[in-house]
């Protein structure tokens, strides 16, 4: 009897914060005549991206543009909290299992054609299941995708998904941005010249984009938030070379450097700086670690004694003090902090160094000293990333000083992905991780049994609990947040004790922008926001 | 005509050549560890189904050696394939960059050479001078530094602290031009590249001319042309310069290969978008395709630059013959 009044409590609940934000939202106009107009906004973009559509990848340079072309049927808040977008409200039937989405109805295509639930449908149905590369992730929990009419869509899930709505809203990460059936119906979804010249309903229109130099977006004046954008134009610039794009943000050539590209070592001295500001905020959403990865196949890397000793002997604090310049958080857990509901330090029992429990423990392990060595082990990571060859060395310092030699590796992206992700050639390997929008997305393929595949960024340790598996397997039908909190403290627990990696920081949520803006960041996905609410000073 | 035929008969023998190139560049890229897909699909944990129809897609579970004949028979037809990553005709995205490396390898190429061999006459008429020992320095020191930390410290003096230039790119962005406008934009946007980039080359000309300058002065001929009473001008450039242009030219054709191929490193530092940054990015992302691609244009472009090197040995000597 209990149990269907909790679930229509929970129904009540999401609608009235739907209200909420609905109302909040309506809101919004008003405020956004008080903004400035015009403007360009240049973003550095490191990379340049094959496509600027979102379906058929999660190339962070193809979404940080799509997301200004497109939007999604919701978003979410700086709390993770599902926000309304193309859907201006939604109801959540009393078994957690149908939703009903209800669209704006004034949204249109930049062609000038009316969005409707029919291209929802038609993109989730179409070019998300069909294409994207983490459909599989969440894709088979869905009964089906229907437009009633033009303006209400229906998704059935086979069972009930808690972190469903969440991901939605990661439309950037999960590929679930609304795009026009009537460009891609009866086309190839991955030629189609659509997703270089894209046509969306977003707050920007595609003007052009020169090949090696940038892509140019301007102002959409028929955007449905009306009012919105402020500026004319955003522009990303793709710059390769990170001195490069420092001096251009100092210049006043670029505005937006983002945090995962923003030089740790300058941030003192930016900081100080009339032209720039640093943005605390926008990882929220992807809420990214720092792991050291253990081959729990390898030779003494099999026995938790073992891992646990190297836990004790790498000093997280100094790799944050001497890795990120003192930036950043060092990571208790193998979820971020800032998954605030399911997140819990207190199973950390590595926070601070200890030599001699280490080699208490590896001595107990049947490895004890032999000329003042024990073993070697090799340490690899991708060598595009300074943070990580900083971390290597105080790793490789941290393990000699217990008798481990360490032999370090470091190859080009593909090469690293090949060794360590199909190969299983490696013994320890430094990658970082998203653990968000929601646990159930960004830590269960790491972790479960069913990941040890030989697939890029799984379960390449080959690390089985069978009790992990099985509250994986059932805390995302609890829809209760408080109820699966409990599963997911215990998940920790048991990750951190038996090691398949050691979390060694928390990325630093810094963005640097130009001083001549604001709202740089306002939203979770931060860097890979919509810039409908950046505007000048 | 006997030049004509020449030409003909070089190119015809250079076509067997980049057939070989072609498989050489073919077994070693596919021979590198890393798959095209895995980078194609970003850091995320891809469904399988996904990265088998892509495989499928791309012709990559096929043996290579198969992969190989297909794309002989392909740029044999002139068609050099699809990018994996951009998903657009291989040549099309080589021509949207080659204006830009031609632009920038064009001007280091001709502002260098110019000025290098001005100073290696001047320098080889006056040796062990005050200048010519300022300028042998100059030309070691650019012949030393790495491009890559040349342009930093171009871009912190005249970019950051000078603000005389723009950091990056080719155009400005905030405020675009048009016409004549966008020509100076573009020019001013070169020099800092087009500076570092021929530094290294100014100094190889200027060492290579200076030499063999030297050598000519004191021949014979060069002291005969003076006794006739021949201004020191018209004994310099137009007896001794000539004699001393053949080895330079030379030099010039194979730097044109090197420069083409070299430009990464400062279409990087500069993010100009030119087919260094394609080639830098294709490999990255194990785009096999538009590296093949490339691989058969500079290939070929150096081919048909050594043809026109030896074409102009006779324009230079005219006791070079051809038959």
């Amino acid at each position: 009897m209990r149990l269907p009044c909790l679930r229509f409590m929970v129904s009540m609940r999401a609608m009235l914060v739907g209200a909420a934000l609905l109302t909040t939202a309506a809101l919004m106009p008003d405020a956004a005549l008080a903004q400035k107009r015009g403007g360009t906004f240049i973003v550095a973009s490191e990379g340049e991206p094959g496509v600027l559509t979102a379906h058929l990848s999660t190339d962070t340079s193809a979404v940080m543009i799509a997301s200004n072309v497109f939007n999604g049927l919701v978003s979410a808040d700086f709390k993770l909290q599902p926000t309304p977008e193309l859907a201006e409200r939604w109801e959540v039937s009393p078994d957690e299992r149908t939703y009903t989405f209800h669209m704006v109805k004034n949204a249109k295509w930049h062609d000038g054609k009316p969005v409707t639930a029919h291209d929802a449908a038609f993109t989730l149905n179409e070019l998300t299941a069909k294409n994207h590369p983490r459909a599989g992730a969440w894709w088979p929990n869905v009964e089906f995708v229907r437009a009633v009419d033009d303006h209400t869509l229906v998704i059935q899930l086979k069972a009930k998904y808690a972190p469903f709505l969440i991901l939605l809203a990661n439309s950037l990460g999960m590929g679930t941005l609304i795009m026009p059936k009537h460009l891609y119906e009866g086309r190839d979804a991955k030629s189609n010249p659509v997703n270089r010249a894209p046509i969306g309903s977003g707050p920007f229109k595609f003007s052009k984009w020169e090949r090696g130099s940038h892509v140019e977006l301007v102002r959409n004046p028929a955007y449905f938030r009306a009012g919105k954008p402020y500026l004319d134009r955003v522009v990303f610039r793709f710059v390769p070379d990170a001195a490069t794009r420092l001096i251009g943000i100092e210049k006043g050539e670029l505005d937006f450097l983002h945090a995962y590209i923003v030089p740790y070592n300058e941030v003192e001295r930016l900081k100080k700086s009339p032209k720039v500001q640093v943005v605390n905020r926008g990882l929220e959403m992807v809420a990214t670690n720092e792991f050291l990865f253990f081959n729990t196949r390898n030779g003494p890397l099999q026995d938790v004694r073992v891992r646990q000793a190297l836990a004790h002997a790498i000093d997280r604090n100094e790799i944050r003090a001497r890795a990120l310049f003192g930036l950043g958080k060092v990571a208790h857990s193998h979820l971020n902090s800032s998954l605030g509901w399911a997140f819990t330090d207190k199973f950390d029992v590595y926070k601070t160094r200890d030599v001699a429990k280490a080699n208490a423990l590896l001595d107990g392990a049947g490895f004890p000293r032999k000329d003042g060595r024990r073993f070697a082990l090799r340490l690899t990571w991708d060598s595009g990333k300074e943070v990580e060859q900083r971390s290597a060395e105080i790793i490789r310092s941290n393990l000699r000083e217990v008798g481990i030699e360490v032999t370090m590796q470091t190859y080009d992206r593909a090469t690293y992905i090949e060794k360590t992700y199909r190969q299983w050639d490696f013994d320890m390997a430094i990658q970082n991780s998203t653990t968000g929008p929601d646990p159930a997305i960004g830590v269960t393929r790491s972790y479960h049994t069913r990941q040890i595949l030989k697939l890029p960024f799984v379960n390449a340790m080959a690390y089985s609990n069978k009790e992990l598996d099985q509250l994986f397997d059932t805390e995302y039908s609890i829809i209760d947040p408080k109820k699966r909190a409990i599963a997911w403290h215990r998940a920790q627990e048991i990750l951190m004790r038996d090691l398949p990696g050691l979390p060694l920081f928390e990325f630093p949520v810094l963005n640097i922008a130009s001083a001549g803006f604001v709202n740089a960041v306002s939203g979770p996905m931060g860097y890979l926001e919509g810039r409908e609410n950046v505007s000048l000073k | 005509m006997p030049l004509l035929i020449y030409a003909a008969k070089r190119i015809a023998q250079a076509l067997p050549l980049i057939l070989v190139i072609i498989a050489i560049n073919f077994t070693l890229i596919h021979a590198a560890p890393g798959d095209p897909v895995d980078v194609l699909l970003g850091q995320s944990e891809a469904d399988p189904q996904v990265i088998a129809q892509l495989r499928t897609e791309f012709g990559l579970d096929e043996p290579v050696p198969v992969q190989l004949v297909r794309y002989y028979a392909k740029v044999l037809t002139l068609d050099l394939g699809s990018s994996f990553r951009y998903r657009e005709p291989v040549f099309d995205l080589i021509m949207s960059r080659l204006p830009a490396t031609l632009l920038l390898m064009g001007a280091a190429l001709f502002v260098s050479t110019v000025v290098a061999v001005a100073l290696g006459v001047i320098a080889a008429r006056r040796p062990y001078s005050a200048l010519d020992n300022s300028t042998t320095l100059f030309a070691l020191a650019g012949y030393s530094m790495p491009v890559f930390w040349l342009g930093q410290l171009f871009l912190i003096a005249f970019a950051l602290k000078l603000d005389w230039f723009p950091a990056q790119g080719m155009v400005s962005i905030r405020a675009p031009t048009e016409g004549f406008g966008r020509v100076l934009d573009i020019a001013h946007h070169l020099v800092l590249p087009a500076a570092t980039y021929s530094l290294y080359h100014l100094a190889l000309m200027f060492r290579l001319t200076r030499a063999k300058m030297q050598d000519v002065l004191a021949q014979d001929y060069i002291q005969t042309a003076r006794a006739k009473g021949l201004t020191e001008a018209q004994t310099v450039l137009g007896h001794a310069l000539p004699n001393a242009l053949l080895p330079i030219v030379t030099v010039l054709g194979l730097n044109f290969g090197f420069m083409l191929a070299g430009s990464v490193l400062t279409e990087t530092v500069f993010a100009w978008p030119g087919t260094g940054r394609l080639l830098y990015e294709a490999i990255l992302a194990r785009d096999y395709p538009v590296l093949m691609g490339l691989f058969v244009c500079l290939s070929t472009m150096v081919v048909m630059v050594n043809v026109a090197t030896d074409i102009a040995y006779a324009l230079i000597d005219p006791r070079v013959v051809y038959r």
